[in-house]
């Protein structure tokens, strides 16, 4: 019995606050029903609660918040505003540390991201491809010649009238 | 799944997807002008060209016949009327390391005398020329813009 008065008068704040479990509450009030010296402890506990909690509301009656609330808005309308610059110092401090665990890994995928987007531009080869070039010509009626400017800024496909070969002397 | 790594993700899938974009559209600028020496003096249509046709040939005039501007979009043909009779197709069939690759056929009435494909860098030109036109010959002077 002792025992179970040591569980339960350790469970009693609690109770009287309706902070207990379903189960813990079984218990206690069945223990309660057998126990004299426990409901006089719950009993006690009631009125110590009492005690601190109305002169917190008549406290809490007598203020004038409306007051107070006028009093402190009117000390911070008297700070003078932070400069631009330090409110954003301080805007960026936040965010950057919020982000702290996201930025570094982000960090990490932008450079891979980068280089794989410049390794193969850089690698590239700089074969004269980069200047106009002719993949193919065809053609039934014309002899064909392809000529690429010294310069490789122009590439002319002319073409000859099969009548204008020079006939071979015979 | 945090907003801060939804962010994360959809940043990395934009980088990653930038790479992939291909040439959705050229703008070709396609000249037409006839070569001879009948006419002495140049078009002043032709003004940016000269010394490079001056250069390149040894006809003493040039004369602009045609001057088109062509939007040039996947697989899609366009057509320019040389004269009656003589059409050139020019169609955007790829891109290649940064160059336009273009199949350009020159078509007598439904007969192709010339089929050709050709990589055009951005702001470079190419020319076709040798059919025969009037007393002189045809040029075509092909560059994009892209």
């Amino acid at each position: 019995m002792k025992d179970r008065c040591s569980v339960v008068s350790a469970l009693l704040e609690r109770y009287h606050d309706q902070e207990v479990t379903e189960e813990e509450r079984r218990l206690i009030e069945d223990h309660l029903s057998q126990c004299p010296s426990c409901r006089d402890l719950l009993s006690t506990t009631a009125q110590i609660g009492t005690l601190i909690k109305l002169p917190i509301q008549e406290a809490s009656e007598r203020a004038d918040f409306d007051r107070t609330w006028t009093k402190i808005r009117r000390e911070i309308e008297k700070r003078e505003p932070l400069p631009w610059w330090e409110s954003f110092g301080d805007r960026l401090k936040a965010s950057l540390f919020s982000w702290k665990r996201a930025w570094i890994p982000a960090m990490a995928a932008a450079l891979i991201v980068v280089g794989l987007i410049v390794g193969p531009v850089l690698l590239e080869d700089q074969s004269p491809l980069k200047i106009s070039s002719v993949e193919y010509v065809e053609s039934a009626d014309y002899n064909v010649m392809i000529y690429e400017g010294e310069k490789g800024n122009v590439t002319i496909i002319w073409l000859f009238d099969r009548s204008d070969e020079e006939v071979p002397a015979s | 799944m945090k907003r801060k790594n939804l962010i994360l993700i959809g940043l990395s899938l934009l980088c990653l997807s930038l790479p992939s974009f291909a040439l959705a559209q050229v703008q070709a600028r396609v000249r037409i002008i006839e070569a001879s020496n009948v006419s002495s003096g140049n078009d002043p249509a032709l003004r940016d060209v000269r010394d490079q046709l001056g250069s390149l040939f040894n006809f003493s005039g040039y004369r602009l016949l045609k001057d088109v501007n062509l939007n040039l979009a996947g697989n899609r043909p366009a057509v320019v009327q040389v004269h009656p009779g003589r059409t050139m197709e020019v169609t955007l069939v790829g891109e290649y390391r940064k160059m336009a690759e273009l199949k350009i056929k020159l078509m007598r009435e439904s007969a192709t005398i010339l089929n050709t494909q050709v990589r055009l860098s951005s702001g470079r030109t190419i020319l076709i020329g040798g059919p025969r036109h009037g007393a002189g010959v045809l040029i075509f002077v092909l560059s994009a813009r892209f």
